[in-house]
C-alpha cells in the first residue's frame, strides 16, 4: 500500500468483510435458538451441543481442505480447463489464483501476513456460509442422530460438498458459469440447494422421530414446543443473512481495466462473478423477497407463525439467484413462488416418502432453492453470466442441469452415500431406549439431584 | 532477572522471533509477509492439528457411545424425563 487511495480501498474492503463475518455469526446463533425451540425438553441440550460442535469442526477442517478445495476445483476437475486442479493464473489482474498459491494451509498468506489483508477474512466469509451449511442439515435431523456422524456429515457438506460446488458454480472461473451460463448471485444452489438435497439424503436413510408417523403411516405433528424461540432465532437468521449478502459482494472493485476497456475506469460494487451491481439494489430485493415469502407462507399455512417465518426465509432463498438483477417487484413474486412451492412440497414428500424433516430444513433451503434457480433461468435468460469472453450466456437448461447438481449430484448422492456408511457401521443413530428417554436425560436427573441437595441443605 | 534471561537466549540461540525490530523489518526493500514466529514450519503445526482433530473425533466418538448405553440400559419411559424437570 504505497498511496493513500490504495490505502484506503485495501482497508475498507478488509473491514468490509470483516463486519460481514460478525454480521453472519448471528446466522449461527439464529439456528442454534432456532433448533433448540424446535426441539422437545428432553433432547434440548444435546441439540444445541450438536450445533455448536459444528463450529469448530467445520472451522479446522474448512482451515485444512475446505477454502483449497474452492480454489482447485473450478475446472470440474476435467470439465473445462483441462486439468484436474486449477492451475495459478493471473485471472483477475493478480497473479497466482490457484489453489496452492492462495489456500494450501502452510501458504504464507494462510495466517497474518503484512503483504496482505484479504485473505484472511474472504477465507472467514466462506467459512460462514460453511457453517450455514451445516447448520441446515442440522436442523433437519434433531433429536435422534449421534454427535459423531452429525460431526461427520456437517465436515463433508461443510467442507468438502458445498466447497465443491462453489468452485463450479459459484467461482468467476467455475466451469458451470463457463458452460452452463449458471447464475446463482446470493446462493439459492450452491448453498442452500445443496443442503436441502444433502439433508434429504441423510434423512431417507436416518428414518423419522419415533411416533412421528402413525402405523397407518399418517405423520402427526411434532411441532415447535417454543414458537417464541424459533420466531427470534428466525430474525436472528435473517438479520445474519443481510451480512450474507454483503460477504457475497466486492465491495470496490474497478471493471474498466478488468474487462479489458482501454482507458475506462469503472468503479462498482460486483457480485461473486465479478458482474456490476448494487448494495442498493439487493437491499431493496433482500426485503421485497422477505416480504414476498412472509406473504406467501401466511397464505399457504393458513397463518401458521412456524411456517410463516420460515416462508420469509425461503422467499429470500428463492428469490436469491438473480436478486443482482431483479426488479424489486420480481423478487417479491418469486419469493412468493418459492415459498408456495416449498410448504407443498413438503407436505407431499412427507407423505409419500415417509421423511420426518423436523424443521422444515429440505423444504425451505432445497426446495425454495431449486425453484429459485429455474425461475432464475427464465427471468434472466439472455443476461451474460460474465464479464469475460467465452462465457455462456444465462438459459433455462443450464440453470436447470446447474439446479440438478447442486440438489441431487452434490446434495443428496453424497447425503445418501455417507448416512447409509454410517447407518452400516452402527453409528448413524441413537438407540431407541435413548430417543425415548431423551438425549439430555442423564443430565436432567443429575440437575434434579443438585436441586433436592440444595433444597434440602440447612446451611 | 530480564538481562540474565535475554542473555541466556542470546546465547542459546533460541529465538522464536520472526522479526525482532519492527524499524528494521518496515524499512527493509522488500518486507517479509509473514510475521508469526517460527515461519517455515508451518507443515508441522497443520499436521499437529489434525492429529489433534482425528484425536477428538475419535475420543468424544467413545464417549458418546459408552453414555448412550448406558442410559439406553435403564429402560427409561418417554415421559419419565418429566420427574427430573428442576423447580424454577
Amino acid at each position: 500500500m504505497d498511496n493513500e487511495l490504495t490505502a484506503l480501498r485495501t482497508l475498507f474492503t478488509e473491514f468490509y468483510y470483516w463486519m460481514t463475518v460478525v454480521l453472519m455469526f448471528l446466522i449461527h446463533v439464529g439456528f442454534c435458538m432456532y433448533e433448540v425451540g424446535a426441539s422437545r425438553y428432553k433432547h434440548h441440550q444435546h441439540t444445541l451441543m450438536k450445533n455448536t460442535l459444528l463450529i469448530p469442526l467445520v472451522t479446522i477442517t474448512w482451515f485444512f481442505f475446505g477454502w483449497w478445495i474452492y480454489w482447485a476445483f473450478p475446472n470440474g476437475p476435467y470439465i473445462h480447463g483441462g486439468g484436474l486442479i486449477l492451475e495459478s493464473e493471473a485471472f483477475i489482474g493478480v497473479a497466482g489464483f490457484g489453489a496452492n498459491e492462495l489456500a494450501n494451509p502452510t501458504n504464507a498468506l494462510m495466517a497474518v501476513n503484512l503483504n496482505d489483508h484479504i485473505m484472511g477474512v474472504f477465507w472467514a466469509a466462506f467459512l460462514l456460509f460453511s457453517w450455514t451449511a451445516a447448520s441446515i442439515v442440522s436442523g433437519a435431523v434433531i433429536e435422534r442422530i449421534t454427535t459423531f456422524a452429525f460431526g461427520i456429515l456437517a465436515i463433508a457438506i461443510g467442507s468438502v460438498f458445498w466447497s465443491i460446488d462453489a468452485a463450479w458454480g459459484w467461482h468467476f472461473n467455475g466451469w458451470m458459469v463457463k458452460l452452463l451460463g449458471y447464475h446463482d448471485a446470493y446462493a439459492s444452489g450452491v448453498i442452500h440447494a445443496v443442503c436441502g438435497g444433502f439433508a434429504l439424503g441423510v434423512l431417507a436413510v436416518l428414518g423419522p422421530r419415533i411416533g412421528k408417523f402413525s402405523s397407518s403411516g399418517e405423520p402427526r405433528n411434532i411441532g415447535p414446543r417454543n414458537p417464541w424461540l424459533v420466531c427470534v432465532g428466525l430474525f436472528l437468521i435473517f438479520t445474519g443473512f443481510w451480512g450474507f449478502y454483503a460477504a457475497c459482494n466486492i465491495p470496490i472493485f474497478d471493471l474498466g481495466p478488468e474487462y479489458g476497456m482501454e482507458g475506462v475506469t469503472y468503479w462498482t460494487a460486483t457480485n461473486i462473478y465479478i458482474t456490476p451491481t448494487t448494495l442498493g439494489g439487493i437491499t431493496m430485493n433482500f426485503l421485497m423477497s422477505l416480504s414476498g415469502g412472509f406473504l406467501a407462507g401466511y397464505w399457504v399455512s393458513k397463518g401458521d407463525p412456524f411456517w410463516t417465518y420460515s416462508g420469509g426465509l425461503a422467499g429470500i432463498i428463492a428469490a436469491s439467484a438473480g436478486n443482482d438483477l431483479y426488479h424489486p417487484m420480481q423478487s417479491l413474486i418469486i419469493a412468493g413462488i418459492g415459498t408456495y412451492c416449498a410448504y407443498k412440497l413438503h407436505y407431499i414428500v412427507e407423505r409419500r416418502f415417509k421423511i420426518d424433516d423436523a424443521v422444515g430444513a429440505v423444504a425451505v433451503h432445497g426446495y425454495a432453492g431449486v425453484v429459485g434457480l429455474v425461475i432464475c433461468g427464465f427471468v434472466l435468460w439472455g443476461y451474460p453470466s460474465s464479464g469475460y469472453d467465452g462465457y455462456a450466456a444465462i438459459n433455462p437448461i443450464g440453470m436447470i442441469i446447474g439446479a440438478v447438481i447442486m440438489f441431487g449430484v452434490l446434495g443428496f448422492l453424497p447425503g445418501w452415500i455417507l448416512a447409509k456408511i454410517l447407518h452400516g457401521a452402527g453409528k448413524l443413530r441413537i438407540p431407541r431406549d435413548v430417543e425415548l428417554a431423551g438425549l439430555d436425560y442423564n443430565i436432567m436427573e443429575q440437575a434434579r439431584k443438585d436441586e433436592r441437595a440444595v433444597a434440602s441443605s440447612n446451611r | 532477572m530480564k538481562e540474565l534471561l535475554l542473555q541466556a537466549i542470546d546465547k542459546g540461540g533460541i529465538y522464536m522471533a520472526t522479526v525482532t525490530n519492527w524499524v528494521d523489518h518496515l524499512t527493509a526493500s522488500e518486507v517479509a509477509g509473514q510475521i508469526y514466529p517460527y515461519v517455515g514450519t508451518e507443515l508441522w503445526w497443520v499436521i499437529a492439528g489434525i492429529i489433534y482433530w482425528l484425536w477428538w473425533t475419535f475420543a468424544t466418538a467413545t464417549g458418546e457411545d459408552e453414555e448412550h448405553q448406558k442410559l439406553a440400559r435403564k429402560k427409561h419411559g418417554a415421559n419419565e424425563y418429566k420427574n427430573n424437570i428442576p423447580e424454577w
